[in-house]
């Protein structure tokens, strides 16, 4: 109150500047809206929207690093009849699309089976579930370097422990299954942690009549749980999907796209012809294909997920 | 009854759940721990061919790195763009999150649909076209580049969070402050945002663990006075000729300390956190 003496007591000018203030503060509010979005909106435009419309662009023009600008022309689809010619980018989509598959399957399976054991209602379960979260927040490049060295044929653990050397990277087969176990190792439990928020919430009274009906473990699972299941599960992969695909940190460390282009992911394939062979018209053009690729993808896990909702 | 078949199954059936657990846990943190160790060994410990499971750990790696410039330049750029980073994109996403909350405006749709699209998008599909613009804009280099790109790339994820919590902080309450003649601003600032606190903590750790953890962008848009502690780490990896394990140990562990500590902090919200937003409310939908 005494604050109100002090301002009664201000000379005009003063009333005059809290009139101005006041009549500020209603226009700021009349512009609520556009201006608490504006933020959001402008960071989006100028650090996504813009430079998508520039690889674009140059997915469809001719140009070479060390041409001026202008000299660019356009040559319609040229660069993408370009890409889909060249082999090692056939073969990196490929190889791409079964990783994502792979891996994605299987930490859903793991993180499921994982999930199911973390949902008993047993004592210290609570510590497992907390420990468990750790592997999900661990920096990737470390989780990769950890595994790069485990997996050392001389000095690390994993061969010491099996009693034969295997060369786990420099194998193209094997290469790839290491690079994506490492990922399935860490975000299987951010899969089985995401799951078993689901079982939580799965309600105890329908188990209970089922049990009472008689109905076995296993029926109980395939009747009940998993079609409860089904949204989390569908969350899970559509997450797993956008990020097993864009795949890049585990790979770099771990074998760089090799041995023999055997774990050339996607990424890795953009980011060479992007910053070594600075073929930035073809690189753009693999962003786009990549980019289609996801989205197309991800639509129709959403449209599958809105599909199921009525039923 | 204490001999009946009964209370020995119970028994074996526990000891296979708590084997199994125990089982996972040395699957998921033995990695972990198996690093941690590494760093705690001198370089004589590290390369003996049968590996050593008991030693007297020694700090001697843990000096090294940090006696050396390199490790604490990076550490300190990571804490800098980290920070900037959840900061403004705090300050820019969740007034955002309120508004697409609360009010019914033109685009709002648009934006929905963006934020989806957002989070889909992979990084690398940005990066080239992002590299020749901060080239341009003379921000190639610098730290700035670094957190225009983390805000970018977590604004989905905050927004979509605190959006959630905004949700559900009852209408009633601004109604109430409005009656009471209370301005837009003032509503949102005294009213809806202390009671989105939680919501604002998770986005804030997640924020922060996308640009702690982030490899990519760093590897692209910075050199070797303003690279992050990732960047500097992946050097280790392509050097076959002097691979320093123990220094490699000691950084790494160095560089998972604080996500941890933070992370376990909102353990409850993390997983919803991480999984919700436009995926998640297709599914509510």
């Amino acid at each position: 109150m005494g604050h109100h003496d002090v301002s009664d007591g201000k000379t005009c000018a003063g009333g005059r500047r809290e009139k101005y203030l006041a009549q500020l503060g209603r226009f700021a509010d009349y512009c609520f809206v556009p201006l608490t979005v504006l933020p959001t909106i402008t960071l989006s435009v100028a650090i996504l929207g813009f430079p998508l419309l520039l690889s674009l662009i140059m997915s469809f023009v001719a140009w070479s690093i060390d041409e001026p600008v202008w000299e660019a022309e356009f040559v319609g689809l040229r660069n993408y009849r370009d890409l889909l010619a060249d082999p090692v980018f056939v073969a990196s989509l490929f190889l791409t699309l079964g990783y994502t598959a792979a891996t994605v399957c299987l930490e859903i399976v793991v993180g499921l089976a994982i999930a199911l054991l973390l949902n008993l209602n047993l004592p210290y379960i609570r510590f497992f579930r907390v420990a468990l979260i750790v592997p999900m927040m661990v920096t990737p490049i470390v989780a990769a370097l950890c595994w790069k060295l485990l997996l050392d044929p001389t000095y690390g653990l994993v061969d010491y422990l099996m009693r034969s050397p295997i060369i786990w990277l420099g194998d193209p087969m094997l290469a790839l299954i290491t690079v994506g176990g490492v990922s399935v190792w860490q975000n299987a439990p951010f899969v089985a942690l995401l799951v078993l928020a689901g079982l939580q919430s799965l309600p105890k009274d329908v188990m209970e009549a089922a049990t009472i009906d008689g109905a076995t473990r296993i029926a109980q699972f395939r009747h009940i749980t998993l079609p409860f299941l089904s949204p989390y599960l569908l969350v899970a992969l559509l997450l797993r999907t956008i990020f097993e695909f864009r795949a890049f940190d585990n790979v770099y460390v771990m074998t760089a796209g090799g041995p023999a282009n055997a774990t050339l992911v996607l990424s890795i394939y953009v980011y060479q012809t992007s910053f070594f062979s600075f073929d930035l018209t073809l690189a753009s053009a693999a962003s786009w294909v990549m980019l289609l690729v996801v989205l197309a993808t991800c639509l129709f896990l959403i449209a599958a997920m809105r599909r199921r909702e009525p039923d | 009854m204490r001999f009946s078949s009964r209370s020995y199954r119970t028994g074996f059936y526990y000891a296979c759940v708590y084997g199994s657990l125990i089982c996972l846990l040395a699957i998921f943190l033995l990695p972990l721990l198996w690093l941690l160790g590494l760093s705690l060994k001198t370089r004589e410990q590290i390369f003996t061919t049968p590996p050593l499971f008991l030693w007297w750990p020694t700090l001697e790696n843990y000096v090294a790195v940090l006696s050396e410039g390199n490790f604490l330049n990076s550490f300190w750029n990571s804490f800098l763009v980290t920070a900037s980073t959840v900061l403004v994109s705090l300050f820019a996403g969740v007034p955002a999150a309120y508004t697409i909350a609360r009010y019914r405006f033109a685009g709002r749709q648009l934006i929905f649909f963006s934020l989806l699209v957002m989070r889909m998008l992979p990084p690398i599909a940005v990066l080239l076209p992002l590299y020749v613009m901060f080239s341009l804009g003379g921000l190639i280099n610098s730290r700035m580049s670094l957190i225009l790109a983390y805000t970018t790339f977590s604004l989905p994820l905050v927004v979509w969070i605190t959006r959630d919590f905004f949700k559900g902080v009852p209408r009633d309450l601004e109604e109430a402050a409005y009656v009471d003649g209370a301005s837009r601003f003032g509503a949102f600032f005294k009213i809806a945002l202390p009671l989105a606190r939680p919501g604002i903590t998770t986005a804030a750790i997640l924020s922060m663990l996308l640009a702690w953890n982030d490899f990519i962008f760093a590897a692209i848009l910075t050199n070797s006075a303003t690279r992050t502690s990732p960047v500097l780490l992946s050097t280790y990896a392509g050097s076959e000729t002097g691979t320093d394990w123990g220094a490699i140990a000691a950084s790494g562990i160095l560089v998972l300390v604080p996500v941890i500590v933070f992370s376990l902090g909102v353990q409850k919200h993390l997983v919803s956190g991480l999984s919700s937003g436009p995926v998640n409310d297709a599914r509510v939908r």
